[in-house]
């Protein structure tokens, strides 16, 4: 049942031009924003990348999850998606997992574009980089796909869901920020690897408490 | 249902209140002993520390008051977390405004990213989120189940930024509240008493906003 939903989930993420667009254009207007705002030199702003970049990811994956879920209101899809006899659980699952992919490919494509328009180096070890990432992504649609849950039925939710969510993500871009000052700076493992540790908990955590609590938020 | 003032347990329970909170303003003015290095400024720690206490304690009981709502189902445990997390935000705001404070004469600045600061602010607007969902989220019963999520999520969350905040800036981990243990007796006490009659202070609160909240849900305005 989990893969019927990520598929349909991977489905609505993928068909939707206005979705892909959106987030791309909005990523692309960020790094022109970043480009005017700090014309200081190479070496300042490479200091500054990644938490520039991590706030980037954050607006964009806003704009991306409330899309997500509104499509879901549209003609009252998720209430005849609760009514069907599965764990809401799983709902919470698939979309989870179909967030971080989408998520993913996006920051592929955006991330070309943010070193090459602000002019910094690609990190030295980009696996790292790119490894580190997917857990970061992992973590952010952890407690963004929550939040969306909740602010989703809400009204205003599109005012609703930055709100509640950019507080709550905040140990994730603390870590992410720091994570990825580490890689670029060449810096050994050992020095972050307490970051990857916080990541790893927020995971488990937002999972467990996503999982379990879905069936909750969604009841009618 | 009766106002609330009329039930005499209620009348007693708010002179002894006010009594106690007329004797911890007589007691932290007259009777603690000056510090050195800070003066007047230390004995705004009478009211700050009990006052993080009292609005961590309510985000504790949103929690709790979130969980009972989904396993019981009651609409009265909904109560008890809306009006938990009114007087733990209040008390948070108290919390931001009395830091700032102290820290400008001690620190020489009024805002430091300290961890238990900054945790503190993350929790307030976690919570201003919180009441903007209530206020504007629309439909009630709907809000009532998102609400208890959201208190349940926002203490889950709160050993976490607290970790991330103390790794991201561990320079800065100088806060006299880690100390407050060790202080000498002069100190002890009248911080211990003051934390006392601010946990007597939150139950009367709590007593009375329930009170308020399910007569403005009766749609009686008599309070």
């Amino acid at each position: 049942m989990f893969f019927i939903l990520l598929k349909k989930e991977l489905y609505n993420e993928f068909r939707s031009r206005e979705l892909i667009l959106s987030m791309l254009v909005f990523g692309l207007s960020i790094i022109l924003a970043y480009a005017f705002t700090s014309n200081v030199s190479r070496v300042i702003l490479t200091n500054y990348a990644p938490g520039m970049f991590w706030a980037m990811i954050l607006f964009v994956t806003v704009l991306g999850v409330h899309r997500s879920f509104s499509y879901e209101k549209e003609m009252d899809a998720f209430s005849m998606l609760i009514t069907a006899p599965i764990d809401r659980g799983l709902i919470y699952l698939s979309k989870w997992i179909s967030g971080f992919i989408f998520l993913t490919v996006m920051e592929l494509i955006i991330c070309i574009p943010f070193f090459k328009f602000l002019l910094i180096d690609f990190p030295l070890n980009p696996l790292m980089a790119v490894g580190t990432a997917l857990l970061i992504n992992l973590a952010i649609m952890a407690v963004a796909n929550l939040v969306s849950g909740i602010a989703m039925r809400a009204r205003l939710s599109e005012v609703l869901l930055p709100v509640l969510m950019f507080p709550l993500v905040s140990p994730v871009v603390i870590a992410a920020t720091k994570i990825s000052n580490g890689i670029m700076a060449g810096d050994p493992y050992q020095l972050w690897q307490i970051w990857l540790l916080i990541i790893a908990s927020i995971i488990v955590i937002f999972g467990l408490v996503g999982y379990t609590l879905f069936d909750f938020i969604t009841e009618e | 249902m009766t106002p609330f003032f009329q039930n005499k347990i209620n009348r007693i329970w708010c002179l002894t209140v006010v009594g106690l909170l007329l004797l911890n303003v007589w007691n932290i003015v007259s009777n603690t002993p000056m510090v050195l290095d800070q003066h007047w400024a230390q004995k705004i720690f009478y009211v700050h520390v009990p006052s993080a206490w009292v609005g961590f304690l309510s985000y504790f009981v949103v929690m709790i008051a979130g969980l009972m709502f989904f396993i019981k189902g009651d609409e009265k445990w909904d109560d008890v977390g809306l009006a938990a997390a009114g007087i733990g935000t209040m008390f948070i705001a108290l919390v931001l405004i009395t830091g700032p404070i102290w820290a400008t004469p001690i620190w020489g600045k009024p805002w430091i990213w300290e961890p238990r600061l900054t945790t503190t602010l993350i929790l307030f607007l976690i919570y201003i989120g919180y009441f903007m969902m209530r206020t504007f989220g629309g439909h009630i019963e709907r809000i009532r189940r998102y609400a208890a999520a959201l208190g349940i999520i926002a203490f889950v969350d709160v050993p976490i930024i607290f970790v991330s905040v103390q790794f991201w800036a561990p320079e800065i981990q100088s806060h006299p509240q880690v100390e407050m243990a060790q202080q000498p007796i002069g100190i002890l006490i009248p911080f211990l008493l003051s934390l006392s009659i601010f946990t007597v202070l939150y139950t009367l609160m709590m007593r009375y906003r329930i009170h308020v909240i399910r007569i403005s849900n009766s749609g009686v305005e008599n309070v």
